[in-house]
């Protein structure tokens, strides 16, 4: 191959590093500088003022943005495993069934295909307390008291968290269950033989192998942890009065309402620092998981 | 005799509570979205009646006056609708090129630094879209494609490559090379043998990752709620955000917006689900 | 203590009857051999056995026992898979201890007896891998251990060999064999191999099409097969059959104007006319001077020899009588030219004769 021609990967791959390049990674080295700014959108002159890391302080000694980080984090925490336990059970349950599998799983897929704002707009129908679903159904049953599903912070977050878990089971569900699919059969009647009851079965033989199964969901899931913002703008907005604010609301509302966007990017690096970690927590976990039950044979 | 029995009910007993939990999970899965649906099809004043009314009335008073344009305030239904089918689909079509030809860089090539350009890649599609809406909103703002559809285009281009490339290159990585060398053999050069060979073995893998990038531009909001202002570019979830922010009490209508969002995504789902799940797992599994 | 039970053991899937109402006595410390054809049943009724699947009607006893609904566990039973269904996660250590670590074992205890089964199968050099590290045989003996670790009554055996190769398939027969004579239980064997059944056997069921169609001995069903399909399906090479028809009780006549005396087993019971199989065994078929030397009616046949099978010790020839290609041994053998014309002697004694519309034997 002549030294003047571009070896071609790398001419295949151009275009997606140029669109990469142009649309994600140079707005996020902006974004790097700007945090460095008390940019704000109505005086674009403050762009070039540098503050070194007033704005990244700021944040750091701000009650509110630790406690939007805070419930942020807790939020993420409680709903993935949530979503990985039921997944999990989900997945057995569909599994055992010997006919009509097909159709459970296409079930199983519909909350995957709805955009978080739908999901968002859903559950706000039906948890107003007015004229909601639920509040409806209690008022029937013979309770007398309009539940504040969306307004009460406690019940505000666990409206939030029920509809991102509606959501995003499913991920889990199907994902483990091609894992379930995936496994030889013999090792699991041979556990049978051998003594153990179906929850030893499960833990000592099956869960083993699901692990990496278990480890791409979380991986692919992290990825999508900040679609919880679309959920929350659309069922509470972070209100009322902060009481539901994660940390892209936050960020949102610093950037485009206050227009402090300097402010905003530097809580947006947070951001981004904590998704990455995340993913890349369960990317290491699930090379990890592979080697263990030696995928290659 | 009496371990048996015992067995034989414990058995019994399981079954029935699989049942009920089946059950009981497929209706959770299923009610949110049946619910919609019927209200959206019930007239304002039995969805706002107090005491509640169980026995449902049906009536086409909500599509009508969505449909209408000039009634309901006038949301341009239409004009949403239609921002969305042309940027998702425009945005796939793009990704998919970009993405194929990536993934099958990844998946055909050796080259230094292999891991770390993908493990890059990947990176990139973990910022959260509410993240790069900031500095996006901001570039684009000085270039100029604010409330465009390019504008919208080229950031979901740039958001469906990584994964794109992803899924791409798990399927590829299944088609042995030998295929390719045959039909060098056979007299095609490079881009024949890849088009005429390849592609259409990787058919169903180059479908799931164009119904994926499809629906990830369908159902974006975090971005799309940024860079449009107007009706001329605004996708049809801002439409409905904007809808519920301005209208509260007409449910029925907000109804009737939801399920004209959900069907082109519902249908999709129909008739491609053995994909959807092969592109979930293979990109995945064999990765 | 440890017999095993069959009562019209009867199982269907939807319409499909799989196992029609088999019954079956297996005395304490007998290896049986369920042996057959693909599909005749004989893995479902040992997995019956075993408690993997249902039984839809009839009723299965172990050391006195009924165990129709009990679970795997409860039958007190080992089985050997056809794949070893060794747990890929865990080492060869792990997967022989794994049972007793389930029933909660003390440690010691748990480390004899897998130090026990791992001597008894040679295994010593191979326990911290893992069981994709081990070739077929090697895994084949990790099943094995795994099953004997725990003492159970009752051994299950599926089709352990069908994965080897033809020279390992005979090591392992062999060492099967030893297991059977060292620790004495009960075995239950599956395979649709019919030497594995002659060999290991201390009695053989074969099945066909969920019916058994003989219980019996090795010896037995070789000697005194009960219809075409045993004396065909047992026997290496097979029986050759020949079809014929009954002239005066005294003769059957086969095609060709080749005629032979009804064999003693037989005199008396036939009836003229009668369409009939004439059955005899390759062994039973030598050319004169190159046969067994024994008492006993005999026939001589003119063959011309169409095809050779060098074996070493023997050779099998091909040769036609009355149309039919039949298969015919000869010992301390010499080079045979393909056509060459030999005279045979036909051993009548141990000739079977089987009615033709009925595949049976007829036999005193």
């Amino acid at each position: 191959m002549s030294r003047r021609r571009l070896p071609e990967w790398f001419v295949l791959l151009l275009p997606a590093f140029i669109v990469i390049a142009a649309v994600v990674l140079i707005p996020l080295i902006f974004s790097l500088y700007s945090s460095f700014t008390p940019y704000k959108l109505t005086r674009p002159s403050t762009l070039w003022k540098w503050v070194g890391t007033y704005n990244y302080e700021k944040i750091l000694t701000d009650a509110k943005f630790w406690a939007a980080f805070g419930r942020t984090v807790l939020f993420l925490t409680i709903v993935l495993n949530l979503e990985l336990l039921l997944g999990l059970g989900i997945a057995l349950m569909v599994n055992k069934v010997t006919w009509g599998q097909r159709s459970l799983r296409t079930v199983l897929m519909f909350p995957m295909m709805f955009s978080p704002i739908l999901v968002g707009f859903q559950f706000k129908f039906i948890f107003n307390d007015n004229i909601g679903l639920v509040n409806n159904v209690l008022q029937s049953m013979g309770f007398n008291a309009a539940l504040p599903w969306l307004v009460d912070g406690k019940l505000a977050m666990f409206s939030i968290m029920f509809a991102e878990i509606w959501m995003s089971t499913s991920v889990f569900a199907i994902l483990i269950l091609a894992g379930l699919f995936a496994m030889p059969r013999d090792p699991l009647e041979a556990a049978k033989v051998d003594g153990c009851t179906a929850w030893q079965t499960f833990r000592h033989i099956t869960l083993p192998f699901l692990m990496p199964f278990i480890y791409i969901a979380m991986t692919i899931r992290s990825l999508d942890v900040a679609r919880a913002y679309d959920i929350v703008q659309i069922m509470t907005g972070g209100g009322p009065a902060r009481r539901t604010e994660l940390l892209w609301t936050l960020m949102s509302r610093t950037g485009y309402v206050d227009a402090r966007m300097g402010l905003a990017n530097a809580m947006g690096y947070v951001s981004i620092l904590l998704s990455i970690l995340f993913t890349v927590y369960f990317f290491k976990k699930l090379s990890a998981a592979r080697a263990e039950i030696g995928m290659a044979g | 005799m009496d371990r048996n029995q015992s067995h034989r009910n414990r058995k019994r007993m399981l079954k029935a509570l699989h049942f009920a939990a089946l059950f009981m999970t497929m209706s959770i899965i299923c009610i949110p979205g049946l619910w919609i649906v019927l209200n959206s099809f019930r007239p304002t004043v039995e969805i706002m009646a107090k005491p509640p009314v169980w026995t449902p009335s049906f009536t086409l008073e909500h599509y009508r006056a969505m449909f209408g344009g000039a009634g309901e305030g006038g949301v341009p239904v239409f004009s949403y609708f239609r921002n969305s089918i042309i940027v998702s689909v425009v945005s796939t079509l793009i990704a998919i090129l970009i993405g194929m030809s990536g993934g099958y860089a990844f998946a055909r090539y050796r080259f230094k630094g292999k891991a770390g350009y993908f493990v890059g890649l990947m990176l990139f599609r973990a910022v959260p879209g509410v993240a790069l809406s900031l500095p996006l909103f901001i570039v684009f703002a000085r270039v100029g494609i604010i409330d465009t559809h390019l504008g919208l285009i080229l950031a979901y281009v740039a958001m469906n490559v990584p994964f794109t490339i992803w899924l791409t290159d798990g399927f590829f990585r299944q088609i042995p090379k030998e295929l390719h060398e045959a039909a060098e053999i056979d007299g095609c050069n490079r881009w024949q043998a890849f088009w005429r060979v390849e592609f259409p073995v990787a058919r169903s893998g180059v479908a799931s990752a164009a119904i994926f990038a499809f629906l990830t531009s369908w159902n974006e909001f975090a971005l799309a709620s940024q860079l449009t202002r107007s009706v001329g570019s605004k996708t049809m979830p801002v439409g409905l955000l904007d809808f519920t922010a301005e209208f509260t009490i007409n449910w029925g209508g907000m109804c009737a917006l939801a399920v004209l969002m959900i069907v082109p995504a519902l249908i999709l789902t129909f008739l491609v689900q053995k994909h959807l799940i092969a592109g979930l797992t293979f990109g995945g599994v064999k990765g | 203590m440890t017999e095993v039970t069959l009562s019209n053991v009867v199982k269907r899937y939807g319409k499909h009857q799989a196992v029609h109402g088999i019954d079956l006595g297996i005395a304490d410390g007998e290896f049986v051999v369920l042996v057959g054809p693909s599909g005749c049943g004989k893995s479902t009724t040992l997995r019956m056995i075993a408690g993997l699947e249902d039984i839809s009607g009839g009723e299965i006893s172990i050391g006195g026992r009924v165990v129709n609904d009990l679970p795997p566990r409860e039958r007190n039973i080992s089985m050997v898979f056809q794949n070893y269904a060794l747990y890929p996660h865990m080492t060869v250590r792990e997967n022989l201890g794994f049972s007793l670590s389930i029933a909660k074992k003390p440690v010691a205890e748990i480390e004899s007896a897998v130090r026990q089964a791992a001597e008894i199968l040679g295994l010593d050099e191979l326990m911290e891998r893992k069981p994709a590290e081990l070739s077929g045989g090697q895994r084949q003996r990790v099943a094995m251990g795994r099953a004997i670790v725990r003492h159970p009554d009752v051994f299950l055996f599926d089709e352990p060999l069908s994965n080897l190769d033809a020279k390992l398939r005979t090591q392992m027969r062999v060492e099967i064999k030893k297991l059977h004579q060292k620790v004495g239980n009960t075995i239950i064997y599956v395979t649709h191999d019919q030497v594995e059944a002659m060999t290991l056997a201390d009695r053989i069921v074969l099945m066909r099409d969920g019916h058994i169609v003989q219980v019996g001995t090795p010896l037995e069903l070789f000697n005194k097969p009960v219809d075409t399909f045993v004396a065909t399906f047992i026997g290496s090479p097979p029986m050759n059959l020949i079809n014929g028809t009954v002239m005066g009780a005294e003769v059957i006549q086969l095609a060709d104007g080749v005629s032979v005396p009804v064999p003693s087993s037989a005199r008396g019971l036939v009836t003229d006319g009668q369409k009939v199989h004439f059955g005899f065994r390759a062994d039973n078929l030598m050319p004169e001077g190159h046969s067994v030397q024994e008492e006993g009616e005999k026939a001589s046949l003119d063959l011309s020899v169409t095809l050779t099978e060098p074996l070493g010790t023997e050779t099998l020839l091909f040769t036609e009588i009355a149309g039919t290609e039949v298969q015919a041994k000869m010992l301390n053998p010499r080079p045979v030219r393909p056509g060459e014309k030999l005279t045979f002697q036909l051993m009548l004694d141990k000739c079977h004769v089987f009615d033709a519309a009925s595949s049976n034997a007829i036999r005193s």
